[in-house]
């Protein structure tokens, strides 16, 4: 091994010992996502014929062949029950990989840790490569227990292997692009922002592939995933293209790391204003500039979301025409007019989403606080209640713009395909009805944030607990009162049944008393 | 009044007593140096001042305030610096002084500001995640010093300073003194502080072992006295409060506690001096003497 290359191997280990409660909990959701579509799917089509005509409807609209990729085989069980998986979840994998790669990497760096190693017998590549060698075994992990629980929930083992084959290639491409991000901006957000858009691309070239000319498909790595065909006539060679292009990526980023400083990025670090302008002058105005830059990234991500996602709702509308069809989208959580149904059941999702920038704004609050940030802020004539609010007001307020946008977008992009009068009330509404769930969620992580700063990222935990709940609750049977934890799963799906004010006004105040408790704990106790 | 006084303050963490009966006085207009190894309360002593911590028991008070109630009366007449100054990764140094003097209620003045800048040889446009830790630690002194304050408190404040910006630190400081503001020192560079300070409260284990003056402090402690004998070294038997004598040749050294000084003189001079040096002890001595808890 060369010098540049020393002490990997233990910097690998330290880096799963740090990820033991990330990486475990990402790949038991993605298990569980996998499990409960495997196991699903028996029940919801119970007779091949069932399933073929699941199957064909799906291709017969673009809309849904955009979002979850085409199915090619309409006869075979795995391919049908991994529809949402393949491609829509392959795209969690590879942004699990991206995540794993910069969170050793460049936050490392950013933060100064990595120097405080750097000085130690560790080689100048070792930090790279053993976050590579990490995430990889990492996502090895996730293939192989993907195609375990792939054939645990029934499906064939010969399939099952190829599908996790793909996860794994859809996780070692997103290491490459992590890789690479992480090497162009000193923040780790801009690397972070630059790698999801990344995939991003990634997704939208492959939607665009599948409806249209199919060379775009596979241009992207997540068109490979459907047309490795794992689960009948599997083209094999396509699992070399993904190793290749991670190979790439990672030579890419070796190259550009060589021709960096440690700490520093290939996009210089732009001079900024000497001085600071006058809006800039509380507690409020600093909050929301330190998170200006993922506001504006999420704006723009839930602005597109929503008009791709609106102007495919008129589109779906032929998929349910079948009972069969009825019967999935009752399980979506809806009911009445298909389209209607649709909007719910999209927009539901999208709110938990989106809640994570609410939560992300709380996390960062304890971060500030462990850095000693927050203490500066106190140490002037800040009291603490408005240091305090100031985090909340832009956690569920930065979380309230964005389902507005998701809901203007939405009825926007509906609108044009529909060249119908009123979706936009509709769209808003379903938008909008989530709300008072999201600023629960949002308040809980502040009463996280209020028993000390390192119990913030709880917050994470929770939305993922909730999300994972909502997704899979109904599709393993899970009793009523598991389902209920989740405040989402109590929100009626407007627009096909009416606003439940009751459950919005519960929901709110809750919100309101979970806020009040967390703001006279945060009051009352240590700050640091 | 004085501008801070704390009596038998006492904060835990868990098990761990961080302050175990502090009493701290610093009295209006003076620099009071706070020392302290690492790990003795210097910095939870601060921050307990700031009201950012709740304490257990004893009492303290700013301006005669309660710290914990009255912070945010209190941190109108205050300026801090902490020990470990974090900067917001995506705000410039300039923006981050702007904001924290607005913070303190104050309007930043262009004139001192530029003028601080310059004196410390810092650089404004640049990104938070970009300063190296004394340039971080830079523009927490520049928006403390921007602005005339009743009350410094400064948590190790030149620990990321090359000698050069020690000096420019000496002199803001200087200056400040002489408009009248009370200032608060914490630091384990001893050096720093005698030159500083008009009185020093030295702590160990959360506990105040001495407080006084340079001059009060140095009476309490042994001398080191030097000499180089004529005739045959003195028998120092009689000698009272005598340690770590050596004789190298006809130089003879020793430390010697206050009472022991005149026996010595007089064992010495029977013996023959050629030369006599006696020095008071440097505070490095008196604080080491201090943390050893030695009396020996």
């Amino acid at each position: 091994m060369s010098d540049l290359l020393a002490g990997t191997w233990g910097l690998t280990r330290f880096d799963l010992r740090r990820d033991r409660i990330l990486a475990t909990a990402w790949t038991f959701f993605l298990l569980l996502v996998v499990y409960a579509s495997a196991t699903a799917t028996d029940t919801l089509y119970p007779t091949e014929q069932s399933r073929v005509a699941a199957a064909e409807l799906i291709n017969a609209s673009p809309a849904a062949v955009a979002l979850y990729g085409p199915i090619l085989d309409v006869t075979s069980l795995g391919e049908v029950a991994m529809t949402k998986t393949t491609v829509l979840y392959g795209m969690f994998v590879m942004g699990f990989g991206v995540i794993l790669v910069r969170r050793h990497t460049r936050t490392e760096e950013e933060t100064g840790r990595q120097e405080l190693l750097a000085a130690t017998v560790v080689g100048r590549d070792a930090p790279l490569a053993s976050a590579l060698v990490e995430a990889t075994l990492v996502m090895t992990a996730v293939g192989a227990l993907a195609a375990v629980a792939a054939a645990a929930g029934g499906l064939p083992v010969a399939g099952s292997v190829l599908f996790g084959l793909s996860w794994w290639g859809s996780g070692v491409v997103g290491i490459g692009v992590g890789a690479v991000t992480a090497q162009l901006s000193a923040s780790a957000r801009t690397c972070g922002i630059a790698a999801a858009g990344t995939v991003g691309v990634f997704y939208l070239m492959r939607a665009a592939g599948d409806v249209g000319p199919q060379w775009l498909s596979w241009l992207s790595p997540l068109g490979w995933n459907t047309q490795l065909r794992a689960w009948s006539e599997p083209r094999l060679w396509v699992l070399a293209l993904y190793p290749a292009l991670a190979a790439a990526l990672v030579g890419t980023a070796a190259v550009l790391r060589g021709r960096r400083d440690l700490g520093g990025g290939l996009l210089a670090e732009r001079p900024g204003p000497a001085t600071g302008s006058p809006r800039l002058r509380d507690v409020l105005a600093l909050t929301l500039r330190v998170h200006s830059h993922a506001l504006v990234a999420w704006t723009v991500g839930a602005a597109v979301m929503g008009a791709v996602f609106g102007s495919l709702v008129p589109n779906l509308g032929s998929i349910f025409d079948s009972p069969t069809g009825q019967e999935m989208l009752a399980r979506l959580g809806g009911s009445g007019a298909v389209e209607d149904a649709m909007l719910a059941a999209i927009l539901s999702v999208v709110a938990m989403v989106l809640t994570g920038f609410g939560i992300a704004v709380v996390v960062r609050g304890g971060v500030d606080e462990n850095d000693g940030r927050t203490e500066q802020v106190l140490a002037t004539a800040t009291p603490r209640g408005l240091s305090f609010t100031a985090v909340l007001a832009v956690a569920l307020l930065g979380t309230t713009w964005l389902l507005l946008v998701t809901g203007v977008a939405t009825g926007i992009g509906y609108g044009a395909q529909a060249g119908l009068s009123g979706p936009l009330s509709r769209s808003l509404g379903a938008a909008l009805a989530p709300l008072p769930a999201a600023w629960l969620v949002g308040a809980l992580a502040m009463l996280c944030l209020s028993f000390g700063s390192r119990w913030a990222p709880v917050g994470w935990a929770l939305l993922v607990g909730f999300v994972t709940v909502g997704l899979v609750g109904e599709l393993l049977d899970l009793p009523g009162w598991v389902v209920g934890l989740s405040p989402y799963s109590h929100v009626a799906p407007v627009p096909s049944e009416p606003v439940d004010w009751t459950v919005e006004a519960v929901l709110t105040g809750l919100a309101v008393l979970v806020g009040a408790a967390a703001w006279f704990g945060y009051r009352r106790r240590d700050i640091g | 009044m004085n501008p801070v006084e704390t009596r038998g303050l006492v904060k835990t963490f868990g098990a761990t007593r961080a302050l175990d009966g502090l009493d701290l006085t610093v009295a209006a207009g003076e620099v009071h140096g706070f020392l302290g190894p690492n790990g003795a309360g210097k910095s939870t002593t601060i921050r307990a001042l700031l009201g950012l911590l709740r304490t257990q028991g004893g009492s303290a008070s700013v301006f005669g305030l309660d710290p914990w109630r009255d912070s945010v009366e209190i941190h109108r007449r205050v300026a801090y610096v902490p020990g470990d100054v974090s900067l917001w990764p995506n705000l410039t140094g300039g923006e981050t002084i702007d904001l924290l003097l607005r913070m303190r209620e104050v309007t930043p003045d262009p004139g001192a500001r530029a003028d601080l800048l310059d004196r410390f040889e810092l650089d404004p446009t640049k990104k938070g995640r970009a300063y190296s830790k004394g340039n971080r630690q830079k523009v927490a002194l520049v928006a403390a010093f921007a602005a005339p304050t009743d009350l410094l408190i400064l948590d190790e404040p030149t620990s990321g300073l090359d000698p050069l910006m020690e000096q420019v630190f000496n002199q803001c400081l200087a200056e400040h003194k002489a408009e009248g503001t009370t200032v608060l020192l914490s630091s384990h560079i001893l050096s720093e502080v005698e030159q500083l300070a008009d009185r020093v409260t030295i702590i160990r284990e959360g506990r105040t072992v001495e407080t006084g003056s340079l001059a009060e402090l140095r009476h309490l402690r042994r001398n080191r006295v030097q000499a180089e004998i004529t005739g045959q070294p003195p028998r120092l038997d009689g000698v009272p409060g005598l340690h770590d004598v050596a004789v190298d040749g006809t130089v003879l050294s020793c430390l010697v506690d206050p009472e022991g000084l005149v026996p010595l003189l007089e064992a010495l001079t029977g013996a023959g001096v050629r030369s006599l040096t006696s020095t008071p002890p440097t505070l490095e001595e008196v604080f080491l003497d201090l943390y050893r808890g030695a009396s020996t």
